[in-house]
């Protein structure tokens, strides 16, 4: 474990030192091919796909595409920004958010003119036991902290109720009062494979934001997921594709030589959290009608899985 | 003087390390464990007869020696329910509770019979009895089921308190304890609460089996307290401060078989008549006979337990492991049911140090021969794969050290997928919470039209439990059978993923994030929308 985190951190070092070449590169060779190529839409697009690129230099076209941060963040806001760090995985499996592209996510948040930016998640406890093991490991409390993003360990004594409007199956559900209480929340999932869903994204990455997660399983998982959207969706949704993991998820092997990894370098973006979802699992090279949250999503009219429907925006670096 | 400061910086010192070690971070218990563990009378006894190792025979011979050269200092200087004893008679006598010591008669009947019973216990391959009273377990228990969930209960409100200035810390949890355990636990805690703070080290005098069995070696050792008589005035002040209650000044005799070596009789006397000297061939140590008799009932019974103990059959013989129906899963490192249940002395040190809470210890889970041993309770939490604490800092050689690469192959107990009751085959729903947190890869799940069906390959399964305290039905659709014998679990063949995913990237080689990293393919500018 020690080793791998060693290895993890020297890696990011090592990509921090040349992220100044490859982002000066992009604005160089980039910018150019994308004027000629495509012209900037009037309004904001409703997806932004970027690719090629760092986490953090891809969020940061990505960000710019959707007409910039300070569309979703004023000043003095509270946001919350919520990854994927539901198991005790270094990044380099897949299984959890990039620390490198929160902790871009949160200057950025910062530099819109946010008060505080919190960081958690509701951890799978039966594989991890605590928090602390998840936060360390996937490297996003490090990165979060370096931009003085504020951790966030989930407890029992954190959560409210409230009621699920025209929930079909989810009626209420206990939710983290950060998200409750913030002005603004940014939902930040891993695209990752699922072995209960198929595919875990956006929606998906909600249920760290609710105690009764297991009630989910038993009354009916696909459409507890859809359900929980009626409630509150997320203003944005900034889904990490750079690393997918494609089988064995969602926890994936700890030892990550064992990970069944395609460097996919994407970053989608979207307030639509059924279209990101439908663009992920593109991306994973699943069709969204196979996947039945967003197929159910869909039809209770939280979002578009149309994607031809949908002003997009894409970007290859 | 020195003598006694000595003995209280030593024996605090080794207090505070049994506090930490049962309180610290697993490094520090770890690395505690094999400093104060083998220097325990009854971890170094049972370590040295089922699992001989250098170190605790080591441990083991040296309290030997100790007790034979100096007398019972052991029970002064190393053993934590000792000096336990020792503040809670400091305190009696502050408070004016206890403020003399005077001498009493043994107890000899109910030591020796509590001795030979012990051993004979024992002898038949149970160890509830030595785990009631030994004084290491009895710490244990009460560091573990009370002191470690104050000092977390307390942590835990402390932060709390810090949440509304945006100040964030992990929160602890703490091992379940059933009833059951707690009252016995608490009951000895009170039962040494009473006898501390009224008369003084009786515990370690009359039911203590170590105290008796040192206090036969005791009587031969090499130095000891005298009293003079012809230049004793019978002032009484030493028998005044002996809290074992040993000194008989009438008499002008020392109960060496009781002394717990605290040198507090040598500072209180003003004329030093008290010496602490070489014994004289002459003493009288046949004038007195019940202990003399006790002495060769413990040294015959004591012999008998350690020629027996090697003998497996002849304890399964005698009725070792009592028969039960549905025992309960054992810690890895266990290797089998009956090896464990005649190994462990039920200390908690397990319990306290496990980081997932799975430990919990039972009253009689594992029937009247295995009083308060642990069990793995998935009801509660589940054992982390990446971890084997409990192996590495079991005292008795109960729990086997285990490496870690061993221990994620060691199978304690199978999973069992009950069909019948499985929300996903009852209701076609997509649920596979099992599957997500299976740390080896035991669950898969066939796709029956786009609902995925769990089946358990059971050749990986370790029996972590995982998938038990994941399952959201009521009673829980897969539990976990216990391995009365531990076996051997298949290593998942990850390169061999199965059929439904596409291990293979579009060059054919399997990606590794070193090789990604630099490839060299001019990037793909599509997207598939």
């Amino acid at each position: 474990m020690a080793d791998t985190r060693k290895f993890n951190r020297r890696e990011v070092i090592s990509k921090g030192l040349s992220l100044g070449l490859i982002a000066g590169g992009a604005v160089i060779l980039g910018k150019p091919d994308f004027l000629a190529a495509k012209e900037k839409p009037a309004g904001i697009p409703d997806l932004v796909a970027v690719k090629n690129g760092e986490p953090d230099a891809m969020f940061k076209k990505a960000i710019e595409l959707m007409g910039g941060m300070e569309q979703f963040v004023k000043k003095g806001q509270t946001v919350v920004v919520k990854p994927n760090i539901g198991f005790p995985r270094v990044p380099e499996v897949g299984a959890t958010t990039n620390p490198l592209l929160i902790k871009t996510i949160i200057e950025s948040c910062y530099t819109a003119g946010a008060k505080r930016v919190y960081v958690f998640d509701n951890v799978v406890t039966p594989t991890s036991g605590n928090a602390r093991n998840c936060y360390k490991l996937s490297g996003i409390e490090d990165a979060a902290k370096a931009a003085r993003g504020i951790i966030v360990p989930v407890d029992d004594f954190s959560y409210r109720e409230v009621t699920i409007p025209g929930g079909k199956k989810l009626k209420t559900a206990d939710v983290h009062s950060l998200i409750l209480d913030c002005d603004v929340f940014i939902n930040a999932p891993v695209l990752k494979h699922h072995s209960s869903t198929h595919l875990s994204i956006a929606m998906k990455n909600l249920m760290g934001i609710v105690k009764n997660r297991m009630e989910y399983h038993l009354i009916g998982l696909d459409q507890c997921i859809a359900d929980f959207c009626l409630y509150r969706k997320p203003d944005l949704n900034i889904v990490d594709a750079y690393r997918v993991l494609m089988s064995q998820g969602p926890a994936g092997p700890s030892n990550p030589q064992s990970a069944n990894i395609q460097m996919k370098k994407t970053l989608l973006m979207s307030k639509d959290i059924v279209a990101v979802d439908a663009a992920a699992a593109r991306i994973f090279g699943k069709e969204p009608e196979d996947i039945s949250y967003i197929k159910i999503a869909h039809a209770q009219k939280t979002g578009n899985m149309n994607l031809k429907e949908l002003k997009i925006v894409t970007f290859a670096m | 003087m020195t003598l006694i400061k000595i003995r209280k910086v030593m024996s605090g010192i080794i207090l505070i390390l049994f506090i930490l070690l049962f309180m610290g971070p697993e490094k520090l218990s770890v690395g505690l464990s094999d400093i104060l563990l083998p220097f325990q009378f009854v971890p170094a006894l049972v370590q040295a007869i089922t699992q001989p190792g250098a170190l605790f025979i080591a441990g083991l011979i040296f309290i030997l020696l100790i007790t034979l050269v100096f007398g019972r200092v052991y029970c002064s200087f190393l053993c934590p329910l000792g000096t336990l004893q020792d503040l809670l008679i400091a305190g009696s006598r502050r408070l004016g509770l206890q403020p003399k010591h005077p001498f009493s008669k043994p107890h000899n009947g109910l030591r020796y019979t509590l001795l030979a019973l012990t051993a004979m216990a024992i002898l038949i391959g149970s160890l509830s009895l030595v785990s009631l009273i030994d004084p290491y377990s009895l710490t244990g228990r009460i560091f573990a089921h009370f002191l470690q969930p104050l000092i977390i209960q307390t942590y835990n409100l402390g932060i709390m308190a810090l949440k509304p200035f945006d100040l964030y810390w992990y929160p602890k949890q703490t091992a379940f304890v059933p009833l059951s355990v707690l009252a016995v636990t608490a009951g000895f805690f009170l039962l040494i609460l009473y006898l501390a703070a009224t008369r003084g080290r009786l515990y370690c005098n009359t039911v203590c089996p170590v105290g008796t069995f040192l206090g036969l070696l005791s009587r031969v050792s090499i130095f000891q307290f005298m009293l003079n008589q012809k230049a004793c005035s019978e002032c009484v002040r030493c028998a005044n401060v002996c809290k074992a209650g040993c000194i008989d000044p009438q008499n002008a005799s020392i109960d060496m078989s009781r002394c717990v070596g605290c040198f507090n009789c040598l500072n209180a006397c003003s004329q030093a008549t008290i010496s602490y000297q070489r014994r004289q061939r002459q003493t009288n140590i046949d004038t007195w006979s019940p202990a003399r008799r006790g002495f060769i009932i413990g040294g015959v019974a004591a012999s008998a337990a350690g020629l027996l103990a090697f003998n497996a059959n002849i304890r399964a013989f005698l009725g070792a492991d009592s028969a039960r129906v549905n025992p309960p899963v054992t810690p890895p490192g266990s290797l089998n049911t009956t090896r464990f249940t005649q190994t462990c002395t039920a200390c908690s040190l397990c319990v306290s140090v496990c980081p997932t809470q799975v430990l919990t210890p039972t009253f009689m889970d594992f029937g009247v021969s295995g009083l308060l041993q642990p069990k793995m309770n998935y009801e509660k939490s589940f054992c982390d794969y990446e971890c084997n604490v409990c192996c590495k800092v079991c005292p008795t050689g109960a729990l086997m050290p285990l490496s870690l690469d061993d221990k994620k192959l060691t199978q304690i107990g199978e999973a069992e997928l009950l069909k019948d009751i499985c929300v996903v085959f009852v209701d076609h729903n997509n649920c596979g919470a099992c599957g997500e947190v299976c740390p080896t890869h035991a669950i898969r799940f066939v796709d029956k039209e786009n609902i995925l069906y769990p089946e358990i390959d059971k050749q990986y399964c370790i029996g972590c439990g995982a998938c038990q305290l994941a399952c959201p039905t009521v009673p829980r659709s897969i539990v976990v059978h216990t391995n009365a014998v531990h076996k051997k679990a298949e290593k998942y063949p990850y390169n061999l993923a199965p059929p439904r995913v596409t291990p293979k990237s579009s060059d054919g080689q399997h990606i590794s994030p070193e090789k990604t990293v630099e490839q060299k393919k001019p990037p793909d500018k599509d997207f598939p929308f």
